[in-house]
């Protein structure tokens, strides 16, 4: 069809989401934009979806934290910013995320609010709990392997 | 802004980590409300210090009935700055808001508790913060959270009505739960509540925080009255 004339083209944001998830956890951009719609259309039901129109452009996950560019329609990113808060988890893995920043432009939005890729794991073993434990390191944050999941600690916990 | 948060073995996340992650997120401080049957093992100061943020010690008192809750808060008064009784049991709540040893009545709304006008007129006399918990708005979804989003919605004009004051809290379980402050303000705005209402709620925390620790100093008297250093 043909470009619609200027000042008729919907005028987008871009949010910058920082994630972060537990280690073990496997998360890619379908799930997520599954999960993007899911949240939007139960918080504000059909209209106000419509109305955001989320769409999820970039999208990185790797080693227990990513980033994404979530597009938003102009004048509606604080009901996006509930809805994505209402993201708790993605295909059943628990996620934490949070609206780092907000553009006009996708490369803004990189520029400004995106940093590069997470420094990989590095394995320690650590007593937790009078306990010997495996865990997974990035600089002061510890995710410490337990039975049956982690528990998330920082370096302060193992003086 | 501060959080009111639930650590290790109460949560997934050590203290230090949810205060470094609440860091990271914009709060000012964390408020460590574990429930006094599972206390977290942790230095207030030392994680306060490593992370630039206020971490209050707190309990949440979790009873049967309001007799044992009564015993609970008399013993934790004097050893934890925040008292909050975890509500959500018509006699809890009745309890909580008719004491003025107890700083805030959590969820009310939760399970099969309930408010009325009369429970908010004596938290207003006594001054029990009312706790609006986000947690189920957060994490639930379909029925259970349509409950949840009637259930807030009559204690906002409860609590409106009566003039009690009140906190916001997303009551997290671990640092992946825990929202950012503006995401919560956006949160509330879409259910109803308004900006203002929610930055105040938050806000709550730490004047209640500060008030604590002002009164449980050595140097305070009475309402009014505190020793100054200063003078000789």
């Amino acid at each position: 069809m043909k470009h619609l004339p200027k000042h008729l083209q919907p005028r987008w944001r871009y949010l910058a989401v920082e994630l972060e998830t537990w280690p073990d956890a496997d998360v890619d951009r379908r799930a997520f934009q599954r999960e993007v719609w899911y949240a939007t259309q139960n918080l504000l039901g059909d209209t106000g979806s419509a109305d955001v129109d989320a769409t999820v452009l970039r999208f990185e996950h790797d080693d227990g934290t990513g980033h994404a560019i979530v597009r938003v329609r102009r004048n509606h990113t604080d009901a996006a910013r509930a809805a994505l808060a209402c993201i708790d988890a993605v295909d059943g893995a628990p996620v934490g995320l949070r609206v780092t920043g907000t553009s006009g432009t996708v490369r803004a939005c990189e520029e400004k609010y995106i940093r590069g890729p997470a420094e990989p794991f590095g394995q320690r073993h650590v007593v937790f709990e009078n306990a010997e434990r495996s865990a997974l390191a990035r600089q002061k944050r510890v995710d410490v392997r337990t039975d049956h999941s982690f528990v998330g600690a920082t370096d302060l916990d193992f003086r | 802004m501060y959080e009111a948060v639930h650590a290790h073995p109460d949560g997934d996340s050590t203290v230090a980590r949810q205060a470094l992650t609440a860091a990271d997120y914009g709060f000012d401080g964390v408020v460590v409300r574990n429930h006094g049957d599972e206390p977290a093992d942790y230095d207030a100061e030392a994680v306060a210090e490593a992370y630039g943020i206020d971490v209050v010690e707190g309990v949440e008192v979790r009873a049967d009935t309001p007799s044992q809750a009564s015993g609970l808060v008399g013993n934790h008064r004097s050893k934890h700055t925040v008292v909050v009784v975890h509500g959500g049991d018509r006699a809890i709540n009745r309890f909580a808001v008719e004491n003025p040893a107890v700083d805030v009545l959590a969820h009310p709304m939760r399970g099969d508790g309930d408010f009325n006008h009369v429970l908010a007129n004596a938290a207003a006399d006594n001054g029990v913060r009312v706790e609006f918990s986000l947690r189920q708005v957060l994490g639930d979804s379909g029925g259970s959270r349509v409950r949840a989003l009637g259930d807030l919605r009559k204690l906002r004009e409860l609590v409106a009505d009566a003039d009690a004051p009140y906190v916001v809290s997303a009551d997290p379980r671990s640092h992946l739960e825990l929202r950012a402050p503006r995401e919560l303000v956006a949160l509330g705005e879409a259910i109803g509540f308004t900006g203002d209402q929610m930055r105040e709620g938050l806000e709550a925390w730490s004047r209640l925080a500060e008030r604590n620790r002002r009164v449980t100093d050595d140097s305070f008297v009475e309402p009014g009255v505190r020793l100054d250093e200063d003078d000789g």
